[in-house]
């Protein structure tokens, strides 16, 4: 069933037999992967309106940071999204490490985007294999988990956790990664490019999912301006923005790597981009392997109480979803006055009343899907 | 990328900050009524808005209001601009969602955690918290008063001499 919007369909002109309903789609449906609420005002399949109601999955860590210090508030940001959580975790620590100046060791800088940037393949994997599965192609899911099985065995085996990392540290990581866990990642970089080619003739050129894809859910550039749209989502719409290259952190200005953007911002575009962003994280990974140095992986001069000086931080680096902000204003104590955390889906998914009327019902899963939202992300 | 953008019309108190610091490039203030214009400089300018979020400084004795910090940049060349927004005597904050249509979240986000209203907003409720829900949780004076749910008031630090460091 391949139904793309366009302009030149116009609503049924008969107003006698115009009804139009209303209908849930969430808090509790598989494709909403979590518990979002679609409020759809509909006229037989097609969306005249879409409210997103959200905050089903609201666990206040905003008011958490407000109530403990900057240390012990470390393990919720994992928790903040859990399909890139070392992202998240390590952001945090950066946030922190930027406020309070400290020095992270070469080391510890290396380690750090190989462990992000495999999280972020795992996390695009899982995007594309659920996303294939919302539009009804159940194998590759079975693939993508397979692969993903691999690199959450890789961080459990230096992080101790499979989802929900506590591994950085203000000024550094927890614990040294080792020359086993070096050559697994290694060999991993090489069995993987070759599986991307395989997810290219499985899914990319699946005539089934690319007419389901393509020309779908257009998320334009200037609707990315308007709704402060970041990550894939935006790059698709052909703008080349990563924070990792427009305000490079940690070691990010010495790495080599592309932005790959799409053209129509459809959701075909999202997938490519994220496609193609597995490619730079393997460029990125395998950098950083040549390049690691022997050293410390814990600055040795770390202030045991945190107290970052007293005014307005902020801190962003780029999650698997987009911007990931961190703002912080601090009263020079050990307790944030507050603590804002600007996640990239709630931007995103705000953007849905704009983009899905017009559309068709079974469009929703497949343009809701190549958002890639996280729920627990958006409520916080 | 464009140059620098001169400070736009309405701030009061425009600075440099140190980003390698502070991560923000230049900071504002602003009266609330004239964030909209404020916003349509920025946004004629090709920012866009990171975000928007409020403190409660009602305690703080230099402050003693509720403060909005908005946050604009650009693509490309990062360029963050923090616009303050000091609102004295109990005044609301006014929407900027007919200029950024982004905005619109965020400052449910404000009114629900903050309670704080915002004019000429188009649809002004509750964003998080369930709508029949009464008190805006990251009010500093919140008091959870369902006892069966987890108090979150009430952490002590104790004080400890600053000069200790890790092995």
């Amino acid at each position: 069933m391949t139904v793309s919007p366009s302009p030149t369909m116009e609503l049924v002109p008969d107003e006698a037999d115009r009804e139009t309903y209303y209908l849930n789609m969430g808090p509790q449906h598989p494709s909403t992967h979590g518990v979002l609420r679609l409020r759809l005002h509909l006229e037989g399949e097609r969306i005249l309106a879409c409210e997103p109601v959200i905050g089903y999955g609201h666990r206040a860590h905003e008011k958490m940071a407000e109530n403990r210090d900057y240390l012990q508030f470390l393990p919720n940001t994992s928790r903040i999204d859990y399909l890139s959580g070392m992202i998240y975790n390590l952001g945090y620590c950066q946030a922190v490490e930027r406020a309070m100046q400290i020095e992270v060791p070469e080391r510890a800088e290396y380690i750090r985007v190989i462990a992000g940037e495999l999280n972020r393949i795992s996390s695009h994997l899982l995007w594309m294999g659920t996303y294939l599965l919302d539009l009804g192609g159940l194998t590759p899911f079975l693939y993508a988990f397979t692969d993903r099985e691999k690199i959450l065995d890789l961080l459990d085996y230096v992080t101790g956790s499979r989802l929900t990392y506590c591994y950085g540290r203000f000024g550094g990581v927890t614990m040294d990664v080792d020359d086993v866990f070096l050559r697994n990642v290694s060999d991993f970089c090489g069995y993987f490019e070759d599986r991307l080619e395989e997810y290219h003739k499985l899914v990319t050129r699946n005539v089934i999912f690319r007419h389901r894809t393509r020309g779908v859910g257009v998320m334009g550039e200037e609707l990315g301006l308007d709704y402060g749209v970041t990550g894939p989502c935006l790059r698709a719409a052909g703008i080349a923005r990563d924070v990792r290259k427009d305000e490079p952190y940690g070691i990010y200005d010495r790495l080599e790597f592309e932005v790959p953007t799409g053209a129509n911002g459809d959701c075909f575009d999202r997938h490519m981009v994220r496609m193609a962003e597995m490619e730079q994280c393997l460029r990125l990974i395998e950098q950083a392997l040549r390049g690691i140095p022997e050293g410390p992986v814990q600055a040795p001069k770390v202030p045991k109480r945190i107290r970052p000086p007293a005014g307005d931080h902020y801190f962003a680096c780029e999650s698997a979803r987009g911007h990931f902000g961190i703002y912080i204003r601090s009263d020079g104590t050990d307790i944030p006055v507050r603590m804002k955390m600007r996640t990239p889906s709630f931007a995103n998914v705000s953007t849905m009343p704009a983009v899905l009327p017009g559309t068709m019902l079974a469009d929703t899963v497949a343009i809701l899907g190549s958002v890639d939202v996280v729920i627990p992300e958006i409520d916080r | 990328m464009s140059g620098p953008l001169p400070p736009p019309a309405g701030v009061t108190g425009s600075s440099e900050e140190d980003y390698a610091a502070r991560g923000h490039h230049h900071r504002h203030e602003a009266a609330a009524a004239d964030m909209p214009g404020v916003a349509r400089t920025f946004r004629d300018a090709g920012y866009h808005l990171e975000h928007l979020t409020c403190l409660d400084e009602r305690g703080d004795e230099e402050v003693g209001a509720f403060t909005l910090a908005y946050q604009f940049n650009r693509p490309g060349g990062a360029d963050r601009h923090l616009v303050s927004v000091r609102l004295d005597g109990g005044r609301p904050a006014v929407s900027i969602a007919a200029v950024f249509p982004g905005a619109d979240w965020y400052e449910r986000e404000v009114w629900d955690m903050h309670g704080v209203p915002v004019e000429g907003h188009p649809d002004l409720k509750r964003i998080l918290m369930p709508e029949e829900y009464s008190g805006h949780p990251l009010r500093k004076d919140f008091v959870d008063e369902d006892p069966l749910r987890h108090q979150l008031s009430g952490v002590v630090v104790e004080e400890e001499t600053d000069e200790e460091e890790q092995p």
